[in-house]
């Protein structure tokens, strides 16, 4: 078992549901409440009678006590696919002095629990990447085996990339993102948002149309998210060689604010499309993050 | 290889160390991964900057405290440039500090710095050196040598006094300021009392002091070349200018120009020549002549080119007939000598050579207007003045006119209508005597020349203390104590009244020096009353009024007020000294008129002595401008060691020290 799996506390994980906030169409009745009414297990309420409907779900009871004509309903469960867009840049490589782990690492991490979620609750699961060494797409694959080979595809992949990611490496990205997602899907995007082009924001959040949900889980490295640095430095970027040289007390207050610009445009864009963006650094609890990112996905968190 | 040059060798080695420790010590900025770095702004570190002053700082101090110890240790052989006391014993000293602000010190030194600059800067390095207890003088040796500031020990006081004095355009009177320099220490108490003399000695040789002398500033006798103008004069349609040059070199290739002056003086460059002439090539004082060729009225002479002394390469050019005219009425047949020729009073006038202009007069003007060209008037054995000329004649006192009447036989037989007024109230007596003459005693403010008048042996006198007015005083008397001069103040003007007349035929009055003294006297109380329309620099203006509102080159010009020596104790004069030559306007009472102010041809002349201190007493050498800094230097020491001190403090325990470091690293 990889250091990955090791560290990770699987059963704990295996007891959650990933339960979606959006009501999904599927093939197969999962946990997941559908936003098919009609025929199912559970009872999803009353609805005025219209000629036409079938009287097999007219609700006599209701008939008799208040003489008005109500259909009951009920709600069929499906699956959801899951599918996860990880970024693996050069600077998702990034692990500084003291952080527990490189933020993919961490962010692999987060996925292969999500991915744990959704094949123990019977959905199918899906993982692309941006960038990276060694990667190997998946899916849409489910069962028990599939865990296993989203497993070790997220521990094959390294990051960096010859060359800087562009608009076509993240157009080819979404595009088969969006062949895989069926209506109801999850759809995960993992990465700390600094080096992806300036296209990527439009691209990805566009997959969130047509009932999909988008939820970009930022990744940061503690000190790219304090930045704790005192007096003259030089700051050396991973991607494209920048050298910037400054006194770290007075460029803090700016640099947390380009920081939160980003975050706060990836943000704006997603509540359009019904997405979140979730925060994270690998100095986090991972297990609280999982939980974040399910609420997210539920809806507990807007 | 000597020892200094060893010894120099070391220093710099010495100097090399910390500068080499403070390279290796000094460290390079940390360079950290950071993924977001296009996310940080681009700052001019502040810390390193910080921490490059700080260490220049410590470099600078390390090398300074060398350099300290270094020259604290060759004190003995350092030798400073400034003046200095040098103590014997470390008591305290006397000082009288000589500072010639004559116009020979305002020649500029080859460096560009004028010799009064330099005298100046000197005096204030002496002051600086002053100590606690020490006492000082200032003597200005301009003339007339003046006492600038009383010995004292307070030295601020003698800072600020230095700083009121200026260059000017006098004379120079050294040998007066020296012994004015001597007597102003003569009642210290200090033993060791000196003269300092900053000068460039262009006068008389110093005469031999009971102090020590010190000449301590040689570069200020070094010769120059110049050419300056003394004064200038129009006579009708021509202008006389007195040029003195020093040398031959200095008047080579140079032009005397006569240009239109205007409110500005000197008048700028722009101004309209009139005519030039060139200077002549020879060293020495020349009088030049000029041709007026326009009808302008203010006009100034100036020399082209440039020579050490800029300031007296210009004049102002006074017109003749603003002199000072003395108006003489006498009776040609009885008050000339029988030789013929002027009348006496005139002769005796034009041999004081005082530069006035006599005016001989038939008759006591009546009209006001032809008053207003004389400063004095003088009536020899009167018959009288009739109401239209007395009434003329008190007007023309009332402003500041001075007239002398010596009364003779004449003025006892006043015709009717007329009377002696305002020398005498009602008529007068003339009697027989027997008298031999003054009494000395009484004239004794005329001086030495009085002691003639004690045997002028008159046949007869006028009694003068029956016809003495209210207001007049007995400023003379005969032998026997009768009134002889009486003097009577009307307004601003003067009368005196004498009891005998000038002819030789009554007393020998004339042929006595103290009758020129007297004539003297009258000609200096109209001059410091009417005001002589040339002077020269530095020479004093009185008025009787202090509504004299004088404007020369230099601005506005203050009166002072003094209490007239020998005089009532609420009569006052006021004083004013113009310093620079030049035209000046006089207003007073709406009345307006112009006095120039020139200088002595001498005293472009004059050339710097060389002098080795020859009047040093006996024994005794110059004090040298040695500086013992060694105290100093120590305390220098000390500071930089403690400035280092709180450097490194700073350092450890300031800001850079808290230095934060990047979380888990």
């Amino acid at each position: 078992m990889s250091s990955l799996q090791r560290d990770f506390d699987w059963a704990r994980i295996g007891a959650l549901r990933l339960r979606a906030r959006h009501i999904a169409e599927g093939v197969y009745a999962g946990s997941h409440r559908s936003v098919r009414r009609g025929a199912g297990i559970e009872f999803g309420g009353h609805r005025p009678y219209l000629p036409g409907d079938d009287l097999r779900w007219l609700d006599r009871h209701a008939l008799m006590r208040h003489g008005r004509l109500l259909i009951r309903e009920f709600e069929t469960e499906t699956d959801r696919t899951v599918c996860v867009l990880m970024d693996a840049s050069a600077s998702m490589g990034f692990q500084s002095t003291g952080a527990p782990a490189p933020k993919l690492a961490f962010a692999a991490l987060l996925a292969a629990a999500l991915f744990r979620i959704a094949l123990v609750g019977g959905d199918a699961v899906v993982l692309d990447w941006l960038g990276g060494r060694n990667v190997k797409g998946i899916g849409p694959v489910a069962g028990r085996d599939a865990f296993e080979r989203v497993a070790t595809a997220l521990e094959e992949a390294e990051a960096g990339e010859r060359a800087l990611l562009d608009d076509a490496a993240v157009d080819r990205a979404c595009a088969r993102l969006w062949r895989a997602a069926r209506r109801g899907s999850i759809i995960l995007l993992f990465s700390d948002l600094l080096d992806l082009p300036a296209s990527a924001l439009e691209r990805v959040t566009g997959l969130a149309g047509d009932r999909r949900l988008v939820v970009v889980v930022r990744v940061l490295d503690p000190i790219e998210k304090e930045f704790p640095f005192e007096g003259p430095i030089q700051l050396r970027a991973l991607e494209g060689n920048a050298l910037i040289e400054t006194d770290a007390s007075s460029a803090r207050a700016e640099y947390l604010e380009n920081l939160e610009a980003i975050a706060q445009r990836w943000r704006d864009r997603l509540l359009v499309r019904g997405g979140q963006l979730v925060d994270v650094t690998t100095r986090d609890d991972a297990f609280a993050a999982v939980l974040r990112i399910m609420a997210t996905v539920r809806g507990d968190v807007r | 290889m000597t020892f200094l040059v060893t010894a120099a060798l070391s220093i710099a080695l010495l100097i090399a160390l910390p500068i080499i420790a403070h390279l290796l010590r000094r460290g390079r900025v940390r360079q950290e991964p950071f993924p977001p770095a296009a996310l940080v702004p681009v700052a001019r570190p502040v810390a390193p900057r910080r921490g490059r002053l700080e260490d220049r700082a410590l470099l600078s101090i390390r090398a300074l405290t060398i350099v300290a110890v270094a020259a604290l240790g060759a004190t003995p052989l350092v030798r400073c440039s400034r003046l200095s006391l040098a103590r014997s014993g470390g008591a305290s000293v006397a000082l009288a500090v000589v500072l010639d602000d004559s116009l020979s010190m305002r020649a500029r030194l080859p460096d560009g710095e004028t010799r009064f600059s330099r005298a100046h800067r000197a005096a204030r390095e002496l002051l600086d050196s002053a100590r606690s207890g020490d006492a000082i003088a200032l003597v200005l040796a301009g003339r007339p040598a003046r006492l600038a500031l009383s010995a004292t020990t307070d030295l601020d006081a003698v800072e600020r006094a230095l700083e009121q004095i200026a260059p000017s355009d006098r004379s120079g009177e050294l040998v007066a300021a020296a012994k004015l320099a001597e007597a102003s220490l003569r009642a210290l108490p200090h033993a060791d009392k000196r003269v300092v003399v900053l000068s460039d000695l262009a006068a008389e040789p110093l005469p031999p002091l009971a102090v020590r002398l010190w000449t301590p500033v040689p570069e200020l006798r070094q010769s120059i070349h110049d050419c300056g103008i003394a004064e200038a004069e129009r006579h009708g349609k021509s202008v006389t200018a007195h040029v003195a040059c020093t040398a031959a070199e200095a008047a080579r290739g140079r032009e005397l120009v006569l240009v239109e002056a205007g409110t500005k003086q000197p008048a700028p460059a722009a101004a309209k020549v009139l005519s030039k002439t060139p200077l002549p090539q020879s060293r020495g004082e020349h009088t030049l002549e000029l041709e007026v060729g326009g009808a302008a009225d203010v006009l100034e002479v100036r020399l082209s080119g440039s020579d050490a002394i800029d300031s007296d390469d210009w004049a102002a050019v006074a017109t003749q007939s603003a002199g000072l005219r003395v108006g003489v009425v006498a009776d040609p047949s009885t008050a000339s000598v029988s030789t013929g020729g002027a009348t006496v009073v005139e002769q005796a006038i034009a041999a004081l050579n005082l530069g006035v202009g006599v005016q001989p007069l038939p008759l006591v003007p009546d009209d006001p207007k032809e008053f207003r060209e004389l400063g004095a008037l003088v009536l020899d054995d009167p018959v009288g003045l009739t109401p239209e000329s007395r009434t003329a004649l008190l007007e023309w006192l009332e402003r500041g006119g001075v007239a002398l009447a010596f009364l003779g036989p004449s003025s006892e037989r006043v015709p009717l209508g007329s009377s002696l007024l305002p020398f005498a109230d009602g008529g007068v007596t003339w009697q027989k005597t027997n008298v031999p003459g003054a009494d000395v005693k009484s004239f004794g403010w005329l001086g030495q020349s009085a002691s003639g008048l004690a045997s002028i042996a008159p046949k007869g006198r006028i009694l003068l203390e029956t016809a003495r007015p209210k207001d007049a005083k007995v400023v003379a008397r005969f032998d026997d104590g009768r009134p002889m001069l009486l003097e009577r103040r009307l307004g601003k003007g003067l009368v005196w009244t004498f009891a005998l007349p000038v002819s030789v035929d009554q007393s020998d009055l004339a042929l006595r020096p103290g009758f020129l003294a007297l004539l003297a006297e009258l000609v200096e109380s109209a001059e410091r009353r009417a005001g002589s329309s040339r002077s020269v620099a530095g020479e004093p203006w009185v008025f009787s009024d202090g509504d004299v509102v004088i404007e020369g080159p230099e601005g506005r010009l203050e009166l002072e007020e003094r209490t007239l020596p020998d005089a009532d104790a609420d009569v006052k004069e006021f004083v004013a000294v113009p310093a620079v030559h030049g035209r000046y306007r006089l207003t007073s009472n709406g009345a307006e008129r112009s006095r120039i102010a020139t200088i002595e041809a001498e005293e472009i002349l004059a050339m710097p002595r060389d002098t080795s201190n020859a009047a040093a007493p006996d024994g005794e050498d110059e004090p040298t401008p040695w500086t013992d800094t060694s105290s100093e230097l120590a305390m220098v020491l000390i500071g930089l060691v403690a400035l280092e001190l709180l450097v490194r403090l700073w350092g450890r325990f300031g800001p850079r020290g808290r230095r934060a470091r990047p979380v888990g690293a």
